[in-house]
C-alpha cells in the first residue's frame, strides 16, 4: 500500500471520527443547541405560559397584503364582519395595525377559555385604545409598571356581568397582550424572564423550525383532539400521536407543511401507512380527471422516525380553477332557473 | 503490507528465475492471496480516473448541502423547501439518503467499479499476468472485490457524515434526535455497496458488455420491479434495502404513489438475511465463472 493510499484512508476514517463523535455527544445532550443552528422564534412568546399547550404565530402583514388572501375574498370565504368586532371591541384595525401576532392556549379543561393569551406586535394608539376601553366600561390600572385597560366580561345576549374580566396591556412598545386579567398581570411577570415558552424546550425545539413561516401553530395533540370531539371509532383508530406542527407561507399560494410527532416508531409508521394510502388513493381517483388534477394540491408524505409529515401547496393555478369552477356552477344554475317549467 | 516472502503478484526481480533451484515454495492460501490482490488493486482502483467520477459523484451532495447552508444563512429562501413547503434539515437529509444516496449513487458506483473488477483487466489484457500466479483466480475476485468495497466505502461514508453536520441542522434540525438514524444509514449503504457490488461483480466476470447490462439491472429492472405488484420485487436488492431506510420513503409523481401503495415491508432480519445472501451468492458465482471462464483477449 503506498503511503498517499494509506494517508487517504487515514483521512477518511478521521472524518467519521469526527463526524460521529460530534453526533454522539450530541445525542449524550452535550451539544449546545444553537451549535450548528441558529435559534428562532419571535420574541413575544417570551410572555406566553411555559406550560402551553398550543402556541400560535401569524404575520398578520403578510397574510393581510397576500395575494392568497385578495383572492379568497372573492370566494366570500372571507369577510370584514370579525375584523370589524375586534376593532369596536380594541380599538385595533387588524389590517393596518398590527404586523404579528403570537398565541397560546393552555391545557385543555374547565379553565382552558381562562388561558388563553394573546400578544400582539404593531402600532397602537394607546391614548385612543384607553378612551374606547373607558368608553366602553372599562378601567385603567398599573401592574409593576405596566399599563392594563381591565374591562369585565360580558358575554353576548347577556346584560349581567359575569365570567373572568378581560384586560389589555400594553407590555412594551408596539406590543400588547389581550386574554383574561390574570393570564395578562402573569404575562407582564413572564417578560422579566420565568417559565415562559422559550423555557420549554420541547416546545422551542418545534418552534425552531418555524423560521420563515408567515403562520404556524405547535403544540401537544391532546390539545386539539380534545377541541376536535372526534368520534370514538375515529379517534381509537389514530395511531397515539404526541405533538404536532402547522406551518403555512403565503407567496402567491399557500404552503403549508403539517407535522405530527407519533409517541414511538411504530405508530408513526402507522400513520404515515394511513396518510400514504390515502394520498395514493387521491392520486390515483384525479389521475384520469384532468380538471381534478387541476384543482388538487400536490400532497407530499415525509418525515423520519417519529415524525410523520405532510405538505401540500394551493397554487394560483389551482385557484384559478376553483374560481372557473365556481363560474361555471353559477351560470348552470342560472340557466337552471331561466329554464320553462313543465 | 511488506514481508521478506516472494510476492506471488508483484513481478519477480530481473536475473531471478522461478524454476532455479532453491527451497520449493508454496503456492499461497486462498485468504493470502486475496489480501495480496487487495493491497495491489486498491491503489489503483483509488488513484484511477474513476476516482474523479466517484469524486463527482460524491460531491454534488455535499455542493448542495453547502448551498442550503449557504442559503440559509443569507435568508434567502427561509430555509430549504419542497413545493414550497418548508421542511427541516432532518427531513431533508433522508430525502438525500433516499433519493442521491440508495437510489443513485450506490447503484451507479456498484456498476461502475464492479462491473470493472474482471472487465478492466480484460479489456486491458493485463488478466494473463494476474491468472499466470500460482494463486486460485477466485482469489484475484474476491481481493479485488475488497477492494471496490474499502474504495467506495472509505469515500462514501465520509461523505454521507459531512452531510449529516451540513444539512441536520438546517431549520433547527436536532442532530441529536437525527444521529441513531445516521449509524443506520451509514450500516445501510455499506450493505447496499457490498450486495450491489456483489451482484455486478458477477455480471463485470460472466457478461461481455457488463456495463450495459449492469446499467440496465440497476436502473430497468430494479425499477421497474418495485413498481409491479406481486413477487418480482423480491428478486431485486432495492427492495430489501428500502425495508431498512429509517427514513420514510418520499413520494415522487404517480410512481412513487404506485410504489407506496403496493409498497410492503419485510421484516429487518430477513431484508439482512436477504442481502447477506446475495453477497455470499454472487461472490461465490463471480468467482466460480472466474475460475472457470476462458477469457479471450481480443487483439
Amino acid at each position: 500500500m503506498t503511503a498517499k493510499t494509506r494517508y487517504f484512508l487515514i483521512g477518511s476514517v478521521m472524518v467519521l471520527i469526527v463526524g460521529l463523535s460530534i453526533g454522539l455527544v450530541a445525542f449524550y445532550g452535550g451539544m449546545p443547541a444553537g451549535l450548528f443552528s441558529g435559534q428562532n422564534g419571535p420574541e413575544e412568546l417570551k410572555y406566553l405560559p411555559g406550560d402551553s399547550a398550543v402556541v400560535a404565530y401569524a404575520n398578520v402583514r403578510d397574510v393581510m397584503n397576500s395575494e392568497l388572501r385578495q383572492r379568497l375574498r372573492k370566494f366570500e370565504g372571507v369577510t370584514d364582519e370579525g375584523r370589524s368586532e375586534f376593532k369596536t371591541r380594541t380599538g385595533i384595525d387588524i389590517e393596518q395595525d398590527i404586523d404579528h401576532v403570537v398565541a397560546s392556549m393552555g391545557t385543555p379543561g374547565p379553565d382552558a377559555e381562562r388561558s388563553g393569551l394573546v400578544v400582539v406586535t404593531g402600532r397602537f394608539d394607546t391614548s385612543k385604545i384607553e378612551a374606547m376601553a373607558v368608553e366602553h366600561g372599562g378601567k385603567a390600572e398599573q401592574y409593576k409598571g405596566t399599563r392594563l385597560l381591565v374591562m369585565a366580561h360580558r358575554a353576548e345576549g347577556e346584560s349581567a356581568e359575569g365570567g373572568p374580566e378581560m384586560a389589555m396591556g400594553f407590555l412594551g412598545k408596539g406590543v400588547v397582550a389581550l386574554g383574561t386579567a390574570d393570564m395578562v398581570r402573569r404575562a407582564v411577570d413572564r417578560g422579566a424572564g420565568g417559565d415562559n415558552v422559550p423555557a420549554n424546550a420541547e416546545m422551542m425545539r418545534l418552534v425552531g423550525g418555524m423560521s420563515g413561516e408567515s403562520m404556524w401553530a405547535v403544540g401537544r395533540f391532546d390539545a386539539i383532539s380534545a377541541q376536535a370531539s372526534l368520534p370514538a371509532e375515529v379517534s381509537e383508530r389514530i395511531p397515539p400521536i404526541s405533538w404536532f406542527s402547522a406551518s403555512g407561507r403565503v407567496n402567491g399560494g399557500l404552503q403549508a407543511v403539517v407535522k405530527a410527532e407519533a409517541k414511538d416508531e411504530q405508530a408513526a409508521e402507522n400513520l404515515r401507512d394511513i396518510v400514504r394510502g390515502f394520498v395514493a388513493l387521491a392520486k390515483m381517483q384525479a389521475g384520469g380527471k384532468p380538471g381534478m388534477q387541476k384543482m388538487m394540491p400536490d400532497v407530499q408524505l415525509s418525515g423520519e422516525g417519529r415524525e410523520v409529515a405532510i405538505s401540500f401547496a394551493v397554487t394560483n393555478e389551482m385557484l384559478d380553477a376553483f374560481e372557473a369552477a365556481r363560474a361555471m356552477g353559477e351560470k348552470f344554475k342560472k340557466l337552471d332557473q331561466d329554464a320553462p317549467k313543465q | 503490507m511488506s514481508d521478506t516472502a516472494p510476492d506471488p503478484i508483484v513481478p519477480a526481480s530481473p536475473g531471478h528465475v522461478p524454476w532455479a533451484a532453491g527451497p520449493a515454495r508454496q503456492a499461497p492460501s486462498f485468504l493470502s492471496a486475496a489480501m495480496r490482490v487487495f493491497d495491489l488493486s486498491l491503489g489503483q482502483m483509488l488513484w484511477s480516473r474513476r476516482t474523479i467520477f466517484l469524486g463527482l459523484i460524491v460531491g454534488s451532495p455535499l455542493a448542495l448541502g453547502v448551498l442550503f447552508r449557504v442559503l440559509e444563512a443569507l435568508g434567502i429562501t427561509g430555509g430549504v423547501r419542497i413545493e414550497g413547503a418548508q421542511v427541516s434539515g432532518p427531513t431533508v437529509f433522508g430525502g438525500m439518503i433516499w433519493l442521491l444516496y440508495l437510489r443513485f449513487i450506490v447503484p451507479v458506483l456498484g456498476v461502475f467499479y464492479g462491473t470493472a473488477l474482471i472487465a478492466d483487466e480484460v479489456d486491458d489484457k493485463t488478466i494473463t499476468y494476474l491468472f499466470v500466479r500460482p494463486i486460485p483466480h477466485g482469489a484475484v475476485l474476491a481481493g479485488k472485490y475488497l477492494a471496490y468495497l474499502v474504495t467506495t466505502v472509505f469515500v462514501v461514508l465520509p461523505s454521507v457524515v459531512l452531510l449529516y453536520l451540513l444539512v441536520v441542522p438546517l431549520g433547527n434540525g436536532s442532530l441529536a434526535s437525527s444521529f441513531p438514524a445516521l449509524l443506520k444509514d451509514l450500516a445501510l449503504l455499506g450493505i447496499g455497496l457490498a450486495a450491489y457490488g456483489a451482484v455486478f461483480a458477477f455480471i463485470g466476470a460472466y457478461f461481455k458488455y457488463p456495463l450495459v447490462t449492469g446499467l440496465v439491472f440497476a436502473f430497468g429492472w430494479e425499477q421497474l420491479a418495485l413498481l409491479l405488484p406481486g413477487y418480482l420485487r423480491r428478486l431485486t436488492i432495492a427492495y430489501y434495502l428500502q425495508a431498512l431506510v429509517p427514513h420514510s420513503m418520499p413520494q415522487e409523481g404517480l410512481g412513487g404513489a404506485l410504489q407506496a401503495l403496493f409498497r410492503e415491508v419485510p421484516p429487518v432480519w430477513v431484508s439482512l438475511a436477504w442481502l447477506a445472501g446475495y453477497v455470499i451468492v454472487f461472490i461465490a458465482l463471480a468467482a466460480r465463472t472466474v475460475e472457470r471462464k476462458e477469457y479471450v483477449l481480443e487483439q
